[in-house]
């Protein structure tokens, strides 16, 4: 069986599902932003299965684009966390309701 | 003269009310002159370039300045404009307006002089001045409607302006509400012209109506309209009732508002729209009737009035129908085809705007005299006054030229301005004619019934009026508008206004005096003043008696043909409280109450049921958002 | 390659920079706050050279049309003003200002290439510069709940961009380039209109940028954010960010997905019906104004995708017109409310009481901003809302309008309750409000031009009207 476009696709698109099921189900903020880090690549993937596949090169020029702003995007989120890190004394994303209604 | 210059002309004004409400008020509180002096030079200057337009448009070529339009808004197909135009009608119009207004603003002065809301009263009257201003010089009825509401607004806030007096927040409300009334139908006329023709443009809707494209019933019904809202601003019968009660405002403003300008906006916008109007045979009749109607009909409730400045109010009504009536029978003799449509397109518009022009400032001196009398004498009502003569001589002499103007009494003011209307009323509406000869006794008689209780015989006040310090003679700045306007009394008639408007008007000093119709409305004139003498200078006759041998139709006008009762009663209270009112009630308590609480319930019900959903968890939101997704494929995927 | 077309933005960066730089050598720190609204304004003065100008440049991937100039203009003009009524509000983070007013020109800089990039990648990276700079502005107080505002914002911002970039993974695999204009060829030439991929493409593209512009139900990050992050950086959110959002779906579906527009149409009538419905009656039961805003700012953007659900050149030009509206009226309010909330330490509604006579100016502003926020006249907030409704019908679209109708009716009940507790309720103290001269001078040119708008809209409809007809394919 040759490994065709449909191969990566569905590969992408459950990674794509396990990133998000960690975004909505985990408690720890820093897991979070790791699930989204999955939900990231799980585009590249798509991206560059497309552009393989497509012959066409921008896929893979996006997905560069791509790993340098989520790397920016990280970066923030983590000195984020820190910061509530020092209020709360806890990174359990259930715990940030500081704000509702 | 620049366009710019024109249109500063309603712009100053604007713009001392905004320095007064933004700047003047909030910060130098405590310097209230500094409001007065704004808006006086602000209306100096409206004055100055009023003139200047006036000589203007003089010069220019069909006594037309300017007529510009600029694109304030184009939605679609639907474009409209925002334009002034300067011609004759304007020119004299704006003149009038910054006189009269510049003259009770430094008179307002004196009378104001230490009321709380000092700087609040001149911020209302400048934008009052400006809004009147760009009323008289709007050239698309849209536009002139946006100033229409705006003196309308100005008007409410200043009856009402001594809010504190139940009295007063009454007769404010009475005034927006039965003026709201004329309004609707002008609104609804506006309307349903430019639905049928495309455009507010008054230039063009009168071409439309002129060469006959605009006619027929569709022309009736919105010269109609038109009419109605200047029968509300103008206390035309039947709704006139606003107006006498409108004096419970500060004597300046009903000077100003109430008498000279204001009030006149109505005749301005019929004159405005003369060509149109008279276009329609049924609509210009219409004019006549209830114009002459009214001027009878509120002169003769101004015979009984014991409140001079209620007395002056039913004489403005009066007049004003004069104007109404001048207008309405040039129209009807238009119609008839005794007059080309050149000569009576000026000659109706000239007629009514000379009355008006003369009646500004020989009313705005009468009010401003009742409230120099009022400043000795601390009231409004006759029967406590007398005798003043003496004590405010000034007062008195001014107060006694504006009567004799408003009389009739050749060669003042009033007398060529109301000649004018009369003879067009003999030639075109006979009977509308006798009834306003008989409207020229009854103002002769009233207004000197006023002056013969308030400046002849003995002070009946007592001691408790005249601010416990003795009656005296108002201040100069009182009496020095009250001179100047005691000249323009008298003057003002010997002005070439006819002309200018484009009718031929032949004036002549003493050849005025050769023709019949003058010696006859003389007659009249000084039978009213004779009687008045009789009963209230002499004494020869008793008023009392007179009053019993009358007994009905005195209680008919003193509680002024029950229209008020007519009004309040019969349809608010039987036909609205009881009638409507229970309906209303019914439907309030059972479908409205219902209804409304229950919207309001699943409102705010929905509102907490869905704040209940901002947990403030951040795994919630992106829930939402995942769910968001599914919903919109599944509402696509369902619907292709 | 014209850098002269891409020089408002290369300036604006520059002054970013400079300012950083510049901390480190000056003391005087209220200079750097001037230098950023100097920059804004060079940046202005290019921006304006380049108007009438329809040009490509980078291969294609910048446009600078009419279009991307109104815009620029109109994120300059609010930078400008956020710079302005900052200055007193940063003592707050007195060591940190520079590198404030840097992340406030970063954030302009990436909303004004967000206008005029035809290309998914420049999108994205420009998407991800406001995108990052705004997370960062949302937590720079470090207390408890700006620094809650700042993660939640950061956490669902990447969640959406996943999101938005699955949906462009999609198209760009359909059709094979990241061109704009080649998106929309390759769609009508090779069949793939009816496909579900490109369906499903588009319903993550209106996910990912319905969080940018909060639509329901995608908007729940946006009233945390707002009462969280600082004052000024709510405004600048509740009006650039959103303005930029609808700029790039402007561009995106106007120019790429034009050929499939029968779909995302009605996506959008359906989303701007619930959004604005959800907002206003939500909005009702608020309690803290910043709050109540965040809510009203959710509805308002329901108005403004009528305009997306009608698709035309005209609905187009309401749009922008309704967002410059929209900008003046919201600041003013907001900074109204950070004059006010700066001194009496509140954000609850209930301690508005009576401002009229403790902040008459500030309570009358206020008061203005928000009946135009109603909707009602002489102001902008009515003639913007007339001019999109109309463009509504005119698409056919008179159900959504009615809705929107009935919505305004029941906004005014929570504007107008603001109103009335400012001027009849009691002061609850005799204390004066003052404020300084930069949130006076800010205040001023809003509240102007709320009313300016209002009585000549002409002034700025007939810009709108050429910037979305230059853009329009």
């Amino acid at each position: 069986m040759a490994v065709g476009l449909e191969h990566f696709l569905v590969l992408s698109a459950v990674l794509f599902a396990i990133g998000l099921y960690g975004v909505l189900a985990k408690r720890n903020a820093v897991v979070i932003l790791m699930s989204i880090e999955i939900m990231l690549t799980a585009v590249n993937i798509a991206m560059v299965a497309f552009s393989r596949y497509g012959q066409f090169i921008t896929g893979q020029v996006f997905v560069i684009f791509i790993m340098v702003v989520a790397a920016a995007e990280v970066a923030v989120g983590l000195a984020l966390i820190i910061a509530i890190y020092r209020s709360k004394k806890t990174v359990d994303s259930e715990k940030f309701d500081l704000m509702k209604w | 003269m620049p366009n710019i210059a024109v249109w500063a002309i309603f712009l100053l004004p604007f713009l001392s009310f905004l320095i007064i409400g933004l700047i003047l008020r909030p910060f130098f509180n405590n310097r209230p002159m500094l409001s007065a002096y704004t808006t006086i030079i602000a209306i100096a200057g409206s004055l100055i370039l009023s003139i200047w337009a006036l000589i203007a448009v003089n010069g220019a070529e069909n006594h037309v300045l300017t007529d510009v339009s600029y694109q304030w808004l184009s939605i679609g197909d639907l474009v409209i404009n925002i334009g002034i135009t300067m011609d004759s009608l304007a020119a004299i119009m704006v003149v009038t307006v910054s006189t009269i207004s510049l003259l009770v603003q430094i008179y307002s002065i004196g009378y104001m002089k230490g009321d709380g809301g000092f700087a609040r009263y001149f911020a209302f009257m400048s934008l009052f001045t400006g809004s009147m201003l760009g009323l008289v010089m709007a050239n698309n009825l849209l536009f002139l409607f946006l100033f229409w509401e705006g003196v309308g607004l100005c008007s409410y806030l200043l009856i009402g302006f001594w809010f504190h007096k139940p009295s007063a927040a009454r007769a404010a409300m009475k005034a927006f509400l039965v003026t709201r009334i004329g309004d609707f139908g002008f609104l609804v006329a506006v309307i349903f012209l430019y639905v049928k023709t495309g455009t507010f443009d008054i230039g063009e809707l009168h071409e439309l109506a002129l060469a006959g494209v605009l006619g027929g019933t569709t022309l009736t019904l919105a010269a109609i309209g038109i009419f109605s809202g200047a029968v509300g601003k103008s206390g035309q019968f039947p709704l006139h009732t606003w107006l006498p009660d409108a004096m419970e405002g500060p004597t300046p403003v009903s000077a100003l508002i109430h008498a000279a300008t204001m009030v006149t906006a109505g005749v301005y916008l019929i004159a405005r729209m003369f060509p149109m109007i008279a276009s329609s045979e049924t609509a210009i009749t219409v004019v006549a009737i209830i114009g002459g109607f009214t001027a009878i009909f509120a002169a003769s409730m101004g015979l009984v009035a014991t409140d001079i400045k209620r007395v002056l109010a039913f004489s403005t009504i009066s007049q004003l129908g004069y104007m109404m009536l001048g207008m309405g029978a040039v129209g009807m003799g238009y119609a008839s085809g005794a007059i080309d449509e050149h000569h009576a397109m000026a000659l109706g518009v000239a007629v009514a705007i000379f009355h008006l022009f003369t009646h500004a400032f020989f009313k705005a001196l009468l009010f401003l005299g009742s409230g120099s009398v009022s400043h000795a004498t601390g009231t409004f009502d006759m029967r406590k006054m007398g005798g003043l003569r003496k004590i405010q001589p000034w007062t008195y002499a001014t107060f006694l030229i504006g009567s004799l103007s408003l009389a009739g009494i050749w060669p003042l003011a009033g007398f060529w301005s109301k000649e004018g209307i009369l003879h067009e009323a003999n030639a075109y509406a006979p009977v509308l004619f006798w009834l306003a000869m008989i409207t020229v006794f009854m103002t002769a008689f009233y207004m000197f019934r006023a002056v013969f209780l308030t400046f002849h015989g003995e002070y009946r006040g007592g001691e408790e009026g005249s601010h416990g310090h003795g009656l005296h003679e108002s201040p100069k700045i009182i009496i020095i508008p009250l001179v100047i306007l005691a000249v323009f009394a008298v003057i003002a008639g010997w002005l070439p206004v006819g002309d200018f408007l484009g009718a031929d008007v032949h004036f002549s000093f003493f050849g005025a005096l050769t023709s019949w119709l003058a010696w006859v409305s003389l007659i009249f004139g000084f039978a009213g003043i004779l009687l008045a003498y009789a009963i209230y200078g002499r004494k020869l006759l008793s008023a009392e008696s007179i009053g019993k041998s009358l007994g009905p139709i005195y209680t008919l006008l003193i509680r002024k043909y029950f229209i008020d009762e007519l009004y309040e009663r019969i349809f608010l209270m039987r036909f609205l409280v009881d009638g409507v009112f229970v309906v209303l009630g019914w439907i309030d308590a059972h479908i409205v109450d219902g209804a409304v609480n229950g919207v309001a319930m699943v409102t705010m019900t929905g509102g907490k049921v869905m704040r209940r959903l901002e947990t403030g968890q951040l795994q919630v939101y992106g829930l939402a958002i995942f769910v968001g997704i599914l919903a919109i494929v599944a509402f696509l995927f369902m619907f292709n | 390659m014209d850098l002269y077309l891409l020089s408002p933005e290369i300036s604006l960066l520059a002054t970013a920079l400079a300012v950083i730089l510049l901390d480190l050598f000056v003391k005087e720190k209220w200079i750097l706050g001037w230098v950023s609204v100097t920059g804004v304004i060079v940046s202005a003065i290019f921006a304006l050279s380049l108007w009438g100008r329809v040009e490509t440049s980078f291969g294609g991937a910048l446009a600078v049309d009419q279009f991307s100039i109104f815009f620029s203009l109109l994120f300059l003009g609010i930078a400008a003003l956020i710079l302005i009524s900052s200055t007193e509000y940063s003592r707050k983070f007195a060591a940190f200002r520079a590198e404030y007013y840097a992340l406030v020109l970063l954030a302009t800089t990436g909303m004004m290439l967000l206008a005029s990039t035809r290309e998914l990648i420049s999108i994205f990276v420009a998407l991800e510069l406001t995108g990052i700079s705004l997370y960062v502005l949302a937590g720079f107080l470090k207390d408890a709940k700006s620094s809650e505002a700042g993660l939640k914002y950061l956490l669902l911002g990447a969640v959406a961009s996943a999101v938005l970039l699955y949906g462009m993974a999609l198209v760009y695999g359909l059709t094979g380039t990241t061109y704009l204009d080649e998106i929309a060829a390759a769609i009508s030439s090779q069949g793939i209109l009816g496909s579900p991929a490109l369906l499903m493409g588009i319903v993550l593209l209106v996910a990912g940028f319905g969080f940018k512009i909060a639509a329901v139900p995608f908007q729940m990050w946006v009233p945390d954010v707002y009462e969280g992050a600082p004052t000024p950086v709510t405004a600048y959110l509740s009006v650039a960010s959103k303005a930029a959002g609808f700029a790039v779906i402007l561009r995106i579906f106007y120019e790429a997905l034009g050929p499939a527009s029968l779909d995302w149409g009605m996506i959008f009538a359906v989303l701007a019906a619930i959004t604005m419905t959800i907002g206003n009656i939500v909005a009702l039961t608020q309690k803290n104004i910043k709050r109540m805003l965040a809510y009203s700012s959710i509805a308002q953007a329901g108005y403004i995708m009528i305009g997306l659900a009608a698709f035309t050149a005209e609905a187009s030009s309401a749009i922008m017109f309704f967002l410059a509206c929209y900008a003046l009226t919201n600041l003013g309010a907001f900074i109204a409310i950070i004059a006010i909330s700066n001194k009496i330490n509140s954000d609850e509604i209930a301690d508005y009481s009576g401002m009229v006579r403790r902040a008459p100016l500030f309570a009358l502003a206020l008061a203005l901003c928000l009946i135009s926020l109603t909707g009602i006249p002489p102001t902008a907030g009515f003639m913007a809302k007339i001019y999109i409704f109309s463009a509504g019908v005119n698409a056919d679209l008179l159900w959504l309008v009615i809705i929107a109708v009935i919505n305004s009716v029941i906004s005014a009940y929570y504007y107008l309750r603001v109103v009335r507790v400012m001027f009849l309720g009691e002061p609850l103290s005799e204390e004066r409000v003052h404020a300084s001269s930069g949130l006076r001078i800010a205040l001023a040119i809003t509240c102007l031009g709320v009313l300016l708008l209002g009585i000549y809209p002409w002034i700025l409809m007939k810009y709108s009207e050429i910037a979305a007809i230059t853009f329009l394919p």
